[in-house]
């Protein structure tokens, strides 16, 4: 650390990557990336399709109850998540999911935020559209996948992004409901990692820079999106 | 039914009704469709929000232990009187309002701070952006490792910085005194980028013939920052203080893993009391009520900005 040279890359490219065939072959790294990607996988197509249906219902569907329901969403923006962990924890509990890889997806999937993200991109669908395809024969479902999904890319690609950016970041709910080494993500699996004698420094940080990689693949690729779902006007964040 | 025009007064439909009943068929046919789809949404916020929310409520008053067999008993308000009493609940109170304090100044004047530079220089404003934006990505427990190991009061490269400069080695999240500090300063880092770019966007929006009128009328540098950019950005500072002020009380992860609320609770902030108490402790009921105190208070405070917002929309 004395001198500047311990800040500089070695000569060899053969050393630099050193660190992480030690840590690759210390711990089974590949498994708890497998884990991440599995959970952040199901949880982006599951938020999308899940609150993406639920969204068209709200933008273009009149049924009864919608007004008391609609209300009823914006209320439960409010309630803040990490106040419920623990309910939620006994509510997993008692459904006896606990350790299994349903406990950590199935909550992560339904949220309020992303049904009004999706209701507002809907909204802005004309209604032309939707009757001419009715005329076609189309039937709700068809034009749900045809139509609604394929016109509102940017709010599919928000969602979906954001979700999977949640789940492969999330820490606390993981490390609540799993117990089985097997199934945890690398979040979970750093803090592990950070404390299994002896800890190498330069494993830690391979394993930060490996579990840091995906994301910024993902932002680099996404980004025009999800700025211009964030920051675009009518979505009701500014 | 649709409609296509007009007779006299009457409304002509396309496929008139034919018998009485029909359009109460096709509203229930509406209606299975519509609750098709809302179904899974529905059902799973039913599971995981709503029925939590109503359990925490109902937890709170209760001495709720989570073993086999469960036990539970109405109290009353006794959790809430605890409280009241338990010098670790109120050191964390101290603690998350303290973060609070601390963070939104320092958070939002480098986020401000930032985009009056980016604004400004149109040269590698993308790598720039690009990177005071990732730490916003990356998750908080690789940010809290990352801080562990530059923090380090022997080996970390702060303290060797320091050092060589003169400055005695300091032992930032070893010392009861500095920790908390260390910890806002760290989650100011990684949470600055975000507001950057929103600062960005609102500055953005100011139109440029208003600095030149103002330049024609005499103004200087530090005049029009007052009196024509700090005015214009009001909506952007009121969305971005009041976001990072309930993000603030849900302080959680970073103490956690960066000092588990030590040293001597100096860095137990309420969230992490609720994890501690309800899920290593067991004592569901007793966080709950804290979790109900808590809530209502973030609550309130996110229903205060989400009718600001809705103001300046209008």
């Amino acid at each position: 650390m004395n001198s500047i040279k311990a800040f500089l890359p070695s000569f060899h490219p053969s050393d630099w990557f050193i660190s992480y065939k030690q840590v690759l072959s210390r711990f089974h790294l590949l498994g708890y990336i497998i884990n991440s990607l599995f959970y952040g996988l199901c949880v982006a197509a599951g938020s999308v399709i899940i609150n993406g249906m639920a969204g068209y219902a709200f933008a273009k569907l009149n049924f009864n109850g919608k007004r008391v329901l609609f209300g009823l969403l914006l209320a439960l923006l409010i309630v803040p998540l990490e106040t419920i962990l623990i309910s939620q924890f006994t509510i997993v509990h008692k459904l006896g999911l606990v350790d299994t890889r349903l406990a950590v997806i199935l909550p992560a999937l339904a949220g309020a935020f992303n049904i009004y993200l999706f209701r507002n991109f809907f909204m802005a669908i004309p209604a032309e559209i939707i009757e001419s395809a009715k005329l076609d024969g189309a039937n709700t479902w068809q034009i749900f996948l045809r139509i609604m999904l394929p016109m509102s890319k940017p709010a599919v690609a928000t969602v979906g992004t954001l979700a999977f950016i949640g789940s492969w970041n999330d820490y606390i709910w993981p490390l609540m409901v799993l117990t089985d080494k097997s199934k945890f993500p690398i979040q979970v699996a750093i803090t592990a990692i950070n404390s299994t004698e002896p800890v190498y420094t330069n494993q830690v940080m391979a394993v930060l820079t490996i579990s840091t990689i995906p994301l910024i693949l993902i932002y680099i690729v996404a980004q025009r999106y999800i700025l211009e779902g964030i920051g675009g006007s009518g979505t009701g964040i500014k | 039914m649709i409609k296509i025009g007009l007779k006299g007064n009457k409304t002509v439909y396309a496929f008139p009704r034919t018998k009485k009943g029909t359009k109460n068929k096709i509203q229930w046919k509406e209606n299975v469709v519509a609750y098709t789809f809302l179904g899974p949404a529905l059902l799973l916020l039913l599971l995981f929000l709503i029925i939590p929310a109503i359990m925490s409520v109902y937890y709170a008053f209760t001495d709720y232990y989570l073993l086999t067999p469960d036990i539970r008993k109405f109290v009353g308000l006794d959790n809430f009187i605890n409280l009241f009493k338990d010098p670790i609940f109120l050191k964390s109170l101290a603690n998350t309002l303290k973060f609070v304090v601390w963070v939104i100044p320092l958070q939002i004047g480098a986020a401000l701070g930032l985009a009056l530079l980016l604004n400004k220089q149109r040269k590698a404003n993308t790598f720039f952006k690009v990177a005071y934006f990732s730490p916003v990505v990356m998750s908080l427990v690789v940010i809290s490792v990352l801080w562990l190991y530059l923090l380090n009061p022997n080996e970390g490269i702060i303290n060797n910085v320091l050092t060589y400069f003169g400055i005695s080695a300091q032992p930032f999240l070893t010392s009861p005194k500095q920790a908390m500090f260390t910890i806002v300063f760290v989650s100011a880092w990684q949470g600055a980028g975000f507001q950057m770019l929103i600062f960005l966007a609102g500055l953005q929006n100011i139109p440029g013939d208003v600095y030149e009128a103002a330049q024609l009328d005499g103004m200087n540098k530090w005049q029009r920052f007052v009196y024509i950019t700090l005015p214009l950005l009001k909506p952007t500072s009121i969305f971005i203080f009041i976001t990072t002020l309930i993000g603030a009380f849900k302080l959680l992860v970073q103490p956690m893993v960066m000092t588990q609320g030590g040293p001597v609770n100096s860095t137990m902030t309420v969230v992490y009391y609720i994890y501690q108490t309800g899920f290593t402790d067991r004592m569901v009921g007793y966080a709950s009520s804290i979790a109900l105190l808590f809530g209502t208070i973030i609550g309130l405070v996110t229903l205060v900005q989400r009718k600001l917002v809705k103001e300046e929309d209008d």
